[in-house]
């Protein structure tokens, strides 16, 4: 391994990484939005709209990202909706994580019996405050781990950004590799550049777990 | 709150440990099969592009067409074993070769000094240059047509890539894995112009309506070639013995007029051929 070769790498791998988390991020973001807009829609049993969101749930959840980037990327041009190659990264990983996260919060609301909410109203507390006081706290406290999950799988996911000329952390890596032919210094930055990116996140989620299920824990 | 702090170190250490450790050993040793080897196993594995119309494609019935593909066709019949045709992108020619993933990449691989210290290229079958096509209502003539904030569609791993990122650094470069997302996003109206092969641009404009190749050559003029793995010596010799007696019955003419006379036409014929291996100048006159 030659460390000049790394050495001068790394301003490349660098601006790969905070486009990947420029994108990444905003595609988290939206994914939370998305999936809370989905999760109200179906607690408040909204018809019509309960529909569409399984519709989506299913199509989004059952093509891979890849697909998905291409139509956005690709297929929308040709009937004159353009969009550029960052937004279709953000708006993907978005609709993609929509569909998981929206997933992740119902399964996080299941987990509550029903009785509980029956407890908290029938103890004198509003709706709203059965929700916040009793319901909620329960219910990211047991989705918290599938939300980490989910974050860590979009991150990952920008890996499949090549297609649509993104330089993330992979495209950067096989661009290099192309030009160059520095196999092994490309392939063990990009390992070392993901764990940079990634361990942080899994390291918080996991204190946010404990932090929030305290009352399993006992801490 | 201790304890958690000290684990979380540890883990983080391991995984980027385990992390290094892993990538590195797996491209440590060459691995190249022999021209013995090859003809025992009685198949060879030949890297091709499978969406590069027309040196190497695949066409409606699944099979491998293209100018690449006639040769890649007749060195199976001469080395007298089956042919197992593996796709490539540009970008991972030289890593099917390192690491023994195919015996010769018979891909449109521009012969080029970089790319020759990491594998080994047998005599050149055609010439090539770069060039650059745009849409005929903006024609790009010079790359000082090219606007400060314009976009130029290149193919990542290719020789246009590699030309623009050390002589025109200032041009902004929309990179693409294949050839056929590089095609729909110059389609689409992504970039400006494409740069590429000279011959694939030409060959782009002529099949589609409304593209000219406002720069029909760029750079220096280079050669195309078959590779083998750094080392390879049985094979890489077999190759260029090859080579020269294919020249003698002509045979990259006829390989020409079979796959991409449709294209060119016949005025491309003699600037693009390279028989027996004897690039312009030494050219050994055959009619």
């Amino acid at each position: 391994m030659d460390m000049n070769v790394i050495l001068s790498y790394i301003p490349l791998y660098r601006d790969a990484l905070l486009l990947t988390l420029r994108i990444g991020w905003q595609g988290v973001f939206w994914a939370l939005v998305i999936g809370l807009g989905c999760t109200l829609i179906r607690q408040l049993h909204i018809p019509v709209l309960q529909g569409v969101v399984t519709v989506y749930v299913e199509l989004l959840r059952n093509t891979p990202l890849l697909v998905q980037l291409f139509f956005l990327y690709f297929a929308l041009p040709k009937i004159g909706v353009r969009i550029s190659a960052e937004v279709c990264g953000s708006l993907g990983l978005g609709l993609l994580g929509g569909a998981y996260m929206a997933e992740t919060f119902r399964s996080g609301l299941d987990n509550i019996a029903p009785v509980q909410e029956e407890s908290a109203l029938s103890l004198g507390m509003s709706r709203f405050q059965t929700f916040r006081y009793v319901i909620f706290p329960q219910a990211a406290a047991s989705s918290m781990p599938g939300i980490v999950a989910n974050v860590v799988f979009l991150l990952k996911e920008t890996s499949v950004f090549s297609v649509i000329s993104l330089m993330d952390l992979m495209f950067t890596a096989k661009d290099l590799i192309g030009m160059y032919a520095k196999t092994i210094e490309c392939l063990t930055l990009l390992v070392v550049f993901y764990l940079i990116m990634l361990l942080p996140v899994s390291l918080l989620g996991t204190v946010l777990e404990r932090r929030l299920r305290y009352a399993e824990f006992g801490n | 709150m201790k304890k958690i702090r000290k684990n979380t170190v540890i883990a983080v250490l391991t995984a980027l440990g385990l992390g290094t450790a892993l990538v590195s050993p797996v491209f440590a040793d060459e691995n190249f099969r022999t021209l013995d080897e090859i003809k025992e196993s009685g198949t060879v594995n030949i890297g091709v592009f499978s969406d590069k119309s027309p040196f190497g494609y695949v066409d409606e019935n699944g099979e491998y067409q293209g100018y690449d593909v006639y040769l890649a066709e007749r060195l199976g019949e001469d080395l007298g074993v089956e042919i197992n045709y593996v796709s490539t992108e540009a970008a991972n020619r030289i890593e099917y070769l390192q690491t023994g993933k195919v015996d010769i990449i018979l891909a449109n691989f521009t012969v080029t000094p970089e790319r020759a210290e990491e594998v080994d290229f047998a005599l050149p079958y055609m010439n090539v240059a770069l060039g650059v096509v745009s849409p005929e209502d903006a024609v790009i003539e010079s790359l000082d047509d090219i606007g400060e904030d314009d976009q130029v569609i290149v193919i990542s791993g290719t020789t246009a890539e590699t030309y623009l990122v050390k002589n025109n650094p200032e041009i902004k470069l929309q990179k693409y894995d294949a050839y056929a997302e590089a095609k729909t996003a110059f389609e689409n109206g992504n970039g400006v112009a494409w740069a590429n092969d000279n011959t694939e641009v030409i060959a782009f404009s002529i099949e589609n309506e409304g593209y000219v190749v406002g720069i029909p050559s760029l750079g220096s003029a280079d050669t195309i070639a078959p590779a083998v793995t750094k080392g390879n010596e049985t094979l890489l010799n077999w190759l260029n013995d090859e080579i020269v007696s294919l020249g003698e019955e002509n045979f990259f003419h006829a390989d020409y007029e079979a796959t991409l006379l449709d294209t060119y036409g016949a005025d491309y014929e003699d600037t693009l051929v390279i028989e027996g291996g004897a690039v312009s100048g030494s050219e050994t006159e055959a009619e």
